[in-house]
């Protein structure tokens, strides 16, 4: 590449890092204000940063007591709890789900597989908008109503085709050799998977785990609606009901905050994401 | 494609593995059903009654729902936003998408950083940021620039029609978000085609735009595929979004939101359902488009 073209390059890849991070330095400039700066100051930088409205979410109005614990009126530190753990035992459960399926799929082959990959996958087309009424029937059929368990349930549901489709993409792809080795040697079925395919696997997991917490950090909707008490709501609910027309800048701020530990997971795991999506498709499956 | 054919087992103890594998695929076919079976046939049997808030019966009626839905202008033309909001929305993932993951793909010693940057959109967990744009592109309040939030959304507004800024605002959050997914999603198909392919089609062709069109975007294919099948999803169930962004006052309804407003505002369930199905023949449509064009043939051999 010629030196102007290698220059035009770099241009070109700073403009992409503007475009995609723009809005986001945006929110954290309007969220390091005081109140009196968001009126009279410049939206594009911040003159006097204040970490006020951050710890405003940590510390704010009359605590009440809940059995031992003091909780401040917004409890966002419980919503920020609750999201970990339904974030959490959403990827745990899908990916415990969708890789026992992919490696019958992939592997065992059994009659009609594609009919049931397919199938799996054909779950997308399910319009989601008002299946929130008979859901609601099922989580209380369930006993799993104002519980987090609900969410866990829906959310792996709504990332399980995809990730099913990924993981089975790669074990039909993976020579056979590899597996019949590992038998030859004496090892189980489940030994030659557990110790050979699985670590195999490692980056279209991450892949198919990073795709199941994007799926699910979107949502808003089903959060919402199934979490009414607001020691049980997750930060997506709680900052959506919260009343945002009057505390702009901390429900801001809160945003941020929340980003923090995915936006960390995503710079460790960024680069297995796009490996595991390579490697699940590169034969086109 | 080859070796996907060759690495296929060979008959063998068929009837155990069969077994076995009905019973690692359990888990799954029982989650997706105890989550979906019920809501789906439910939805299917009320948009054939007469269920509403003021009509508890669910009265067996037919296909009139249907009828009236697709007797009323106010579906067609939600019908057409929905498209074009669609068509839209995609194209430019699919643009910004491309061209991000072909700046990506090349060597650079700013790849790793602006890679990153380019991951966070989506990374940025949607259903909390999708607060922030709401706040960013239509501040309720007086704030340092709802000046020019608001001359932006007058301008528009003036230009296309009210509640024009509010319907941009909604598609720029998606595309942003959705770009980023795109972006990354091509480049690891990028990353799939050998670069020998590469070297030859640079011997073979005239220009860039070339090679884009006859190498690059034939070898992406199946990837573009799938990046529009969920983008298509996407922009029919964006629903929590254009509810959020828009503050609830929906001027340009899309199918979903109307059919959400039917439902929830109204309380007519059997339209809303009805409604709500419309959409699921375009989907089936471009599902079967996909697996034609994802679920290779190769793998139809056996």
């Amino acid at each position: 590449m010629s030196g102007r073209g290698r220059r035009r390059h770099a241009l070109l890849l700073g403009v992409v890092a503007l475009y995609s991070l723009f809005p986001i330095y945006f929110i954290t400039v309007q969220s390091l204000k005081t109140p009196e700066e968001d009126v009279f100051g410049s939206p594009l930088w911040v003159a006097r940063p204040t970490f006020e409205n951050y710890t405003e979410l940590f510390e704010r109005g009359e605590a009440q007591v809940r059995g031992y614990a003091i909780l401040p009126k917004v409890p966002f530190v419980v919503w920020l709890a609750n999201s970990a753990v339904v974030l959490a035992a959403s990827v745990v459960l899908t990916l415990a789900c969708a890789v026992p399926a992919a490696y019958a799929l992939g592997r065992l082959r059994p009659a009609g597989w594609r009919w049931w990959r397919r199938g799996l996958f054909a779950t997308y087309i399910v319009p989601q908008t008002i299946l929130f009424i008979p859901m609601y029937q099922v989580v209380l059929a369930l006993g799993l109503d104002d519980s987090p368990a609900a969410l866990v349930v829906i959310y792996s549901t709504m990332a399980l085709p995809f990730c099913i489709w990924l993981l089975s993409a790669y074990y039909g792809n993976l020579p056979r050799e590899i597996e019949e080795s590992a038998l030859v040697e004496g090892a189980t079925r489940f030994g030659a998977f557990r110790r050979i395919m699985l670590p195999m696997s490692r980056n279209v997991l991450v892949a198919a785990g990073l795709f199941t917490l994007g799926t699910v950090g979107q949502d808003f909707m089903f959060a919402s609606v199934f979490l009414l008490d607001r020691y049980k709501q997750t930060v997506a609910a709680g900052l959506g009901v919260m009343d945002v027309s009057l505390e702009e800048l901390v429900a801001v701020a809160g945003v941020n905050l929340a980003a923090i530990p995915i936006v960390i997971l995503c710079a460790l795991f960024a680069r297995g994401y796009v490996r595991g999506l390579t490697a699940a498709m590169i034969e086109g499956a | 494609m080859d070796r996907a054919r060759v690495s296929r087992r060979p008959g063998g103890d068929g009837r155990r593995d069969s077994w076995v594998a009905y019973g690692l695929m359990a888990p799954s076919i029982g989650l997706v059903a105890l989550v979906m079976a019920y809501p789906v046939a439910w939805e299917v049997w009320v948009s054939f009654t007469a269920f509403s808030v003021r009509d508890e019966g669910r009265a067996f009626v037919g296909l009139a729902n249907y009828r009236a839905m697709l007797a009323d202008a106010l579906f067609w033309r939600a019908l057409a936003i929905t498209v074009v909001y669609f068509a839209l929305t995609t194209a430019a993932k699919l643009a910004l998408g491309l061209g991000m993951a072909l700046l990506l793909a090349r060597p650079s010693r700013l790849r790793a950083v602006v890679f990153l940057a380019a991951f966070l959109p989506w990374a940025y967990p949607g259903g909390v940021t999708v607060v922030a744009w709401y706040w960013m592109l239509n501040p309720p309040l007086i704030t340092s620039y709802s000046l020019l939030a608001g001359n932006l959304k007058h301008a528009v507004d003036g230009a296309f029609g009210a509640g024009a800024w509010a319907f941009a605002s909604v598609a720029l959050f998606n595309v942003w978000r959705g770009g980023s997914f795109t972006a990354v999603f091509l480049l690891a198909g990028l990353n799939a085609i050998p670069t020998e392919l590469f070297d030859y089609a640079a011997l073979e062709t005239r220009n860039g735009w070339q090679r884009l069109r006859h190498v690059t975007v034939p070898l992406l294919r199946p990837f573009l595929a799938l990046a529009v099948f969920l983008s298509f999803t996407t922009a029919f169930a964006d629903l929590a979004n254009v509810w959020l962004l828009t503050g609830g006052r929906i001027v340009f309804p899309v199918i979903g939101t109307y059919a959400y407003w039917l439902g929830i505002r109204n309380g007519q369930f059997a339209e809303a359902a009805a409604w709500s199905l419309s959409l699921v023949p375009l989907l089936a449509l471009a599902l079967l488009v996909l697996f034609r064009w994802f679920d290779r043939p190769a793998e139809q051999a056996g």
